[in-house]
């Protein structure tokens, strides 16, 4: 679906972004693309959706250069959610979307009020200006502007900023239905949660450069101590032993009376984001 | 594109009306033509001055009914007191003497002839009248003109672009970037909406202060000329409106227009100052083209060549610096 290569970027002179990525997206994958501010996420993003011009290297969508591929068609098989619920604050939800729909092919389009109920909008909010809407509820609405295309390549960047949880929770659900449509989600986040929990693979980016790509399970195997920490109840007293996973496999090797609880010291993403590129993703 | 036009037009003409832009230009054009009808009119056929004629012996045969006789000097003196621009006329002691407040060296001698003129006979051989306009359809074309040109600079300039800061502080700018549509359309669009509303509001100005009879005579050429102007307006509206970060940065800009774009042109245009380079000022061109609508000269072909190249290099540049804007940080 996506492939880059050697793509590198530069704002001017001494502002060289992007420094030579290679990464590949296959049909149907949930892509993470995950870095720090100013690592170079948007950019690639920006010249992934056809917005910038002018990169160095070959980026190809759908089988097609995007250089060559500007045209309307390359527009309505993507859909965008920005970071920020860009909407026209004057109109209500019907209104901007209906308006955003409208670009688009009538057979390709998606139901706005089905869209609008599956995002979980209250219904009393409908045919209000956005402008009285809360922040949470602008986001829903800006992710049934990216879906209302039925895109086959859905941009996502930081989806879930600015939900609350059981929001997040619903937009983790409609990202991964859409990826059982068979549509490719390419995730720009620095939620580690949301990343674990969706991607199939991960890419670290770290000043314009590549650290890591690889499933967020193996980024995880590839980088722990492979050892557990036990708390247990010994004799009336709580005790907590340290263990090499593999010695698990004949049994606990020590006497106990009761379990408390077993931690496994597998690093989290952002440990090992910090392990590869030294910097944290805030 | 065709469909992607129309929503865009539509979706303009709400963030207009939602906007009062409308609501707006109709207020204008009824304020416009109160000023015109009630207050520019009637001042225009008022005399120029007053005069105050003290001729306690009666020596004075051959006066004109605009002249007021006051009983004695003090009384005349008392009117020039609250009327400063108004000229006595003291005939008490034989010969006919001025009196007036002092302004300008040059007015002061056209007031001092005007005043004494309406002791004279008529003129018997009346002067040649070059035109068929009378004074009041000439008065009326000149202030149609003036307000018409003020309100597409002026006004149409702002307009155009607070709705593009509007849509820049939404940010959905950038959301047309990645929709499948012509980028230059959504540019279009405005221009599409501001022209045809500045064309319908230059037709009832015209219709409602030169006249329907007249004004119908010269509403395609003025209809033009509004096109030309319209069309520049908007496109430096947009300009600014995309290159300048923020409103507070665009009414600076404004200031400048105002201050040293269209007072220069007005100036020049209906005083006696005479500025040698205001033939180098573009907009003092399109406001004579404007003028020569409305009083029906033709225009050359070289202004329409040159402000056809204006109004391409500004669309250019505009779409420059839109996709430039869309390609910003979110």
């Amino acid at each position: 679906m996506i492939a880059v290569k050697d793509l590198t970027f530069s704002y001017g002179k001494d502002k060289q972004a992007l420094h030579g990525l290679h990464f590949t997206v296959e049909d149907g994958e949930i892509f993470g693309f995950l870095g720090p501010n100013g690592s170079g996420k948007s950019t690639t993003q920006k010249i992934l959706t056809g917005i910038l011009r002018g990169y160095g290297g070959t980026v190809s969508l759908f089988g097609q250069d995007v250089s060559a591929a500007r045209g309307q068609e390359f527009f309505q098989k993507t859909g965008v959610l920005f970071e920020f619920p860009y909407l026209y604050a004057n109109l209500s939800a019907v209104d901007n979307l209906n308006y955003f729909a409208s670009f688009y092919p009538k057979e390709q389009r998606r139901d706005v009020g089905e869209l609008l109920d599956m995002l979980e909008l209250k219904p009393g909010f409908l045919k209000k200006p956005v402008s009285t809407y809360s922040k949470g509820m602008r986001q829903r609405v800006s992710m049934a502007r990216a879906l209302v295309s039925n895109p086959r390549l859905l941009f996502l960047d930081e989806p879930t900023s600015g939900l609350d949880p059981s929001g997040a929770v619903l937009f983790r659900k409609i990202i991964a239905q859409e990826r059982k449509k068979g549509t490719t989600v390419f995730i720009t986040t620095h939620n580690m949660m949301d990343a674990d929990l969706l991607c199939d693979r991960v890419a670290f980016i770290s000043n314009g450069n590549l650290a890591a790509l690889d499933t967020p399970r193996r980024l995880k195997e590839k980088n722990s101590s492979h050892r557990v920490v036990i708390d247990y109840l010994y004799q009336g007293q709580r005790k907590t032993k340290t263990l090499e996973a593999r010695s698990l496999e004949a049994g606990l090797p020590f006497a106990h009376d009761e379990i408390i609880s077993i931690h496994s010291q597998e690093p989290t993403l952002e440990d090992i984001f910090i392990q590869y590129t030294g910097r944290g993703l805030s | 594109m065709g469909k992607g036009f129309c929503a865009l037009f539509k979706k303009d003409c709400r963030m207009l009306l939602s906007g009062k832009f409308f609501l707006m230009a109709t207020g204008f054009l009824v304020l416009y033509t109160a000023y015109v009808n009630l207050g520019y009119i009637r001042f225009m056929q008022m005399p120029p001055y007053t005069v105050y004629l003290y001729d306690p012996a009666g020596t004075q045969t051959e006066k004109s009914p605009l002249l007021q006789t006051v009983p004695s000097l003090e009384a005349m003196d008392a009117a020039l007191l609250s009327d400063a621009n108004g000229v006595g006329l003291d005939a008490s002691d034989g010969d006919v003497r001025a009196v007036l407040y002092r302004g300008a060296e040059h007015v002061d001698r056209h007031r001092a002839d005007y005043a004494l003129s309406l002791l004279q006979p008529p003129v018997t051989a009346a002067p040649e009248v070059l035109g068929t306009n009378t004074p009041e359809q000439k008065a009326r074309r000149e202030i149609t003109c003036e307000l018409l040109f003020f309100e597409l600079s002026a006004v149409g300039f702002l307009g155009i672009a607070a709705v593009l800061f509007k849509e820049k502080s939404m940010g959905v700018i950038r959301v047309h970037a990645v929709l499948p549509l012509r980028k230059s359309l959504f540019l279009l669009s405005k221009l599409a909406v501001f022209l045809l509303s500045d064309l319908a509001f230059a037709s009832l100005l015209t219709l409602l202060n030169v006249g329907l009879a007249g004004g119908a005579a010269v509403l395609p050429a003025v209809l033009l000329q509004t096109a030309v102007l319209s069309l520049a307006m908007s496109l430096t509206g947009l300009l600014c409106a995309l290159l300048l970060k923020d409103f507070r940065q665009f009414t600076l800009a404004y200031l400048l227009l105002a201050i040293f774009a269209a007072t220069p042109v007005f100036l020049s245009a209906n005083t006696s100052i005479k500025l040698d380079w205001i033939g180098c000022h573009p907009l003092y061109h399109v406001y004579m083209g404007l003028k020569n609508a409305y009083f029906g000269t033709a225009v050359s072909p070289i202004y329409y060549a040159g402000t056809g190249g204006v109004i391409a290099l500004l669309f250019l540049a505009v779409r420059l610096a839109f996709r430039r804007e869309i390609g910003k940080e979110g």
